[in-house]
């Protein structure tokens, strides 16, 4: 889920330009940034799309995460498929979702342990945009602009 | 909430709170956040007052004491006093915060707690009384406040009071 997808319905394509396009500058960096690997950050969008329910979308970037590891993805904990530090980001993730002051320092060091004091800046700046948008486009998912009409 | 800073950062004393913060270690990200904090208080059709309503809101349900004490000048200056920021509590449907500034309360819980379950009801109701856009801005308003202020609880270090401040818009 795009910013743009997530307010389109609201606002048309053209609504909120300058709001947008800064937010969508964001969305861009943080799968383009060298402190967490990408794929680490579209697995804990796909969690956290999981978690949230509702119909999962792309990203608009171009990151694929193979199916087996999509398919399995709910039951990361026990699966050799996903590495320790995309199960220290996953676990970590989690528990943001929910409530980020029940985050422990041990969930926190888990991630910094395999990705650096930048790495787990990144995932928790990466968690907020993923999380909120997801919770956008929750919220506004069957609406249609000429509801507004 | 962790009592000590979960991240090695010594930081640098710029005054401003954005680059003096943790943030300053992901440099491709921190300029965006900047902008786009400066964007949602400036570029939307929203007006500074209504968006610090959903700021406090959120600050309250996030549990962020920075949040919580923090007041943006430029909402003070459109007239949001702290007589009315005492009624963004839990009995705000029974104070004398304008309906408009009632629904922003109850779409900022909503987001923050039930997002797939906001009532159609209640949905008309904010397009009755919101445009299009405005429920965009708010919307994505709501989004970064919420990924901050909880950006804010996750690293960790926050005491478990802190004075109330106001501060301008990071540059």
């Amino acid at each position: 889920m795009t910013v743009t997808e997530a307010i389109d319905p609201l606002c048309g394509p053209h609504g909120l330009r300058t709001v947008r396009e800064t937010f969508a500058r964001l969305y861009d960096a943080l799968y383009s940034q060298q402190h967490l690997p990408r794929e680490v950050v579209e697995l804990c969008r796909l969690r956290l799309a999981q978690l949230h329910g509702g119909a999962d979308e792309g990203t608009g970037q171009t990151i694929t995460i193979d199916a087996e590891r999509r398919a399995a993805l709910s039951g990361w904990p026990s699966d050799e498929r996903f590495s320790s530090g995309e199960k220290a980001c996953l676990g970590f993730a989690e528990v943001y979702a929910m409530d980020a002051g029940a985050l422990t320092d041990d969930q926190a060091e888990a991630v910094r342990a395999e990705y650096g004091d930048a790495g787990l800046v990144t995932l928790i700046e990466a968690l907020g945009v993923l999380d909120g948008l997801r919770r956008v486009s929750l919220l506004w998912s069957d609406v249609h602009l000429r509801e507004r009409d | 909430m962790a009592a000590q800073p979960r991240v090695r950062y010594t930081g640098s004393a710029t005054g401003n709170m954005l680059r003096d913060s943790a943030l300053a270690l992901v440099p491709e990200t921190l300029d965006h956040y900047v902008e786009l904090g400066r964007a949602l208080w400036q570029d939307g059709p929203l007006r500074p007052a209504e968006i610090e309503v959903a700021r406090l809101r959120n600050a309250q349900r996030v549990n962020c004491v920075f949040c919580r004490s923090a007041r943006y000048d430029i909402a003070v200056a459109d007239g949001l006093s702290e007589e009315r920021v005492d009624m963004i509590g839990d009995a705000y449907m029974d104070s004398d915060l304008s309906d408009r500034e009632k629904l922003i309360v109850a779409f900022t819980d909503y987001f923050l707690l039930d997002p797939a379950g906001m009532p159609q009801e209640f949905r008309e109701c904010l397009q009755r009384s919101f445009s299009g856009e405005e429920l965009a801005h708010l919307s994505l308003a709501v989004a970064y406040f919420s990924g901050f202020s909880r950006c804010a609880v996750a690293l960790g270090g926050m005491p478990d009071e802190l004075p109330r401040m106001q501060i301008s818009i990071p540059e």
